[in-house]
């Protein structure tokens, strides 16, 4: 029995172990074809390691006892050792450990559940163990596996498909409001964090132009440099506002610093094109009255918050749906992994009583001195005896109706019938 | 060889299998079903054109049936939402299309023998300019109602910040909508002038008078006033969002009234039942 080829995966990440642990322990420059941090063995056959910013995570095939020499090569390649590393590591063997891998690809042991970023990561690291010959027909299996329930679960389940961070849910408001960005502009008015990333979001997303106004002119010039957009001046905002069809504020700002009376000018030069105000600012930089005003949108930062929290809710909900694929993909997954298994002992299984069977014959048919005809009939009769002797330590096996584990069935056959002298 | 009978139930069978898949894709928020709709609308539009083509012209040019009016609606109806689906890309008109053209051609069926004599005057190229015309326009107005009810739901959760979820998240966005009305009212409004005039024009020599006083009359400029109005406006004055939205909602739904209830109830020289 192939006893040492099992499938397991150790690893550590955001749930376990700080950015410090993390970072001690990546192996992102060390899994490439040059240098390989787990190298295979007699006991280790295929490898791949993960080794992302909220994760390190090696998958590996063999003998499952293995795992300490894995932790040992884990941590001298970073000049560790196994105690300082194992306080912060997560162990999965055989279904579990196919299961883990489904699920952090299909992004719901993700920090943000949904996010896309992950799936990428495990194709880049596949990619990277395959052209270092790292991997083999089992994890070959596994992570194509992985990939097709990755994307089974995007498709038929809503876990990625509503924005779970502010400024990319104010993205996606304005591509409801507008469709294609690239027939539109927007001015980013003030400077944080928020509002640059919306600025981003919105340049990802084919917007055509961006304006950035600052109190700071000079602050202006060193964004529009950064985003590739036009600087201007605070004081000309009420110029640039008609040419803009989305606006993000983030100012500092204790008053208002649009409000509803300037806007009716506004939509009227832009020939009641509609406009979406995003403000991020507190105090609030945009009059709440302004959404009032047909053909124009505004969402403040409370707004967002609201769609974000409901967003990652259904997110949850739809998760569970998720584990329901991920369970019934393990299954399909572990049936073909299991014939694999058994393959060898069905073949030895069967080749030994055959050969029994045709040593028979032969002794027989020299001794009787029987003509080909009755030869044939032997053949047949023993042929279809041997189906029958089969047929019960094969379903065994198969482990169809029982719940013994595939190796302990596996290790059965083989003494009783002594398939391993 | 094709019967008349057996294209008129593939043409059901076809809108029907479009109005389902069309439907529960686009609730389930399932694409390919969505698309596999719109085909399907494809085809039963190719089988309506084969019905209409095969028994269109049995009482014609005398008479027409009032299951030919019904079906040319239809026609101009699904060809407008496929024309919306191949050239702008645009599923959702087609799939909220395809119930109106399976509920019309049904309709139809039951008023294809009912043939209605038109006047030996009326039987001209005019006729059929005053008809056509019209039709055109009312299948364009069908689609901007269409594109303008959904604009309607779509910027209300917007602007109220009810969100935009499940199947809403798949629909056009409000910019695209208000285009769809647009370019409904842009189109429809010079056909419907020209129907108009061509009917008016026409009715002196038949009827005695340019205007008669007769309801369908009446309706139909109602509802050109007020297509002129939201033409002006959206031209003139970009009119664009909910004002034009609700307008031409208002429209459409006075072109039905005119369709279903002038012509069947009121006593008019345009009514598809006669005593």
């Amino acid at each position: 029995m192939d006893n040492d080829k099992d499938i397991f995966l150790v690893g550590l990440n955001h749930k376990t172990a700080g950015v410090d642990i993390r970072e001690r322990f990546a192996l992102t420059t060390l899994c490439n074809k040059e240098q390989w941090a787990i190298p295979c063995s007699p006991n280790i056959h295929e490898n791949i390691i993960l080794s992302t910013c909220n994760r390190v995570e090696i998958v590996a095939c063999g003998n499952q006892n293995s795992k300490t020499e894995l932790l040992e090569s884990w941590a001298s390649a970073r000049g560790s050792s196994v105690d300082e590393l194992k306080p912060y590591i997560y162990t999965y063997t055989h279904e579990e450990a196919v299961r883990h891998l489904f699920t952090v690809a299909s992004s719901l042991d993700s920090m943000v559940v949904g996010e896309p970023q992950i799936l990428g990561q495990i194709k880049k690291a596949y990619k990277m163990a395959a052209a270092a010959k790292k991997t083999g027909p089992t994890l070959n299996r596994l992570l194509h596996k992985a990939f097709s329930v990755a994307k089974r679960v995007r498709t038929e389940t809503s876990v990625a498909s509503s924005a779970v961070s502010i400024s990319y849910a104010a993205v996606e408001l304005a591509k409801r409001i507008f469709g294609d960005m690239n027939a539109y502009k927007a001015m980013l008015i003030g400077a944080g964090e928020m509002a640059e990333l919306a600025a981003k979001h919105l340049i990802h997303a084919g917007i055509q132009k961006l304006y950035l106004a600052n109190r700071t002119y000079a602050k202006a010039e060193s964004l529009a440099h950064e985003f590739n957009g036009e600087a201007v001046n605070f004081e000309r905002i009420p110029e640039y506002l008609p040419k803009s069809d989305i606006v993000i504020t983030s100012t500092g700002s204790t008053e208002p610093i649009i409000r509803a009376k300037n806007l009716s000018g506004v939509l009227k030069a832009r020939k009641n094109k509609p406009m979406f105000f995003i403000d991020i600012a507190v105090p609030r930089d945009i009059d709440p009255d302004v959404n009032a005003i047909d053909n124009i949108y505004l969402y403040d930062i409370d707004d967002l918050k609201e769609i974000v929290e409901e967003n990652i809710s259904n997110r949850q909900d739809e998760a569970q749906k998720a584990k329901k694929i991920i369970d019934e993909e393990v299954d399909v997954y572990f049936n073909w992994f299991q014939a694999l298994e058994l393959q060898p002992t069905i073949v030895d299984l069967i080749e030994r009583n055959e050969k029994l069977a045709a040593a028979e014959l032969e002794y027989t048919c020299k001794h009787l001195n029987l003509d080909d005809s009755t030869k044939k009939s032997l053949e047949v009769m023993l042929h279809s005896l041997l189906n029958k002797i089969n047929h019960d330590p094969l379903m065994y096996l198969k482990g169809e109706n029982n719940h013994i584990s595939a190796i302990e069935r596996i290790n059965t056959i083989q003494q009783v019938f002594g398939l391993n002298k | 060889m094709l019967s008349h009978q057996a294209s008129t139930i593939i043409t059901i069978i076809f809108y029907a299998g479009s109005t389902l898949l069309g439907l529960w894709g686009m609730l389930n928020r399932k694409t390919s079903w969505q698309s596999a709709g719109c085909w399907l609308a494809l085809a039963g539009f190719i089988f309506q054109t084969l019905t209409l083509a095969l028994g269109f012209h049995k009482s014609f040019p005398s008479g027409l049936s009032a299951g030919a009016y019904l079906q040319m609606l239809a026609w101009f109806l699904g060809l407008s939402g496929l024309i919306i689906w191949l050239k702008l890309k645009q599923r959702t008109a087609l799939t909220f299309a395809t119930p109106f053209c399976l509920t019309l051609f049904a309709m139809s069926i039951p008023y294809m023998e009912q043939v209605i004599i038109i006047p030996q005057s009326v039987q001209s190229s005019f006729y059929f300019l005053h008809i056509g015309a019209l039709f055109v326009s009312l299948a364009l107005l069908a689609i901007s109602f269409i594109a303008s009810a959904i604009f309607l739901i779509l910027e209300h959760r917007i602007k109220t910040k009810r969100g935009v979820k499940g199947f809403l998240q798949d629909l056009p966005a409000l910019a695209i909508l208000d285009k769809l009305n647009g370019f409904g009212i842009i189109i429809s409004f010079p056909l419907y002038t020209i129907g108009l005039i061509v009917g008016f024009l026409r009715a002196a020599p038949v009827y005695g008078s340019t205007f008669s006083g007769d309801p369908k009359e009446i309706v139909t400029i109602i509802i050109w006033l007020l297509l002129a109005v939201i033409f002006h406006n959206r031209l003139a004055r970009s009119w664009t969002g909910k004002k034009p939205a609700l307008m031409m909602i208002g429209i459409f739904l006075l072109s039905i009234f005119s369709l279903l209830v002038v012509n069947t109830i009121m006593p008019s020289h345009h009514a598809f039942i006669r005593p």
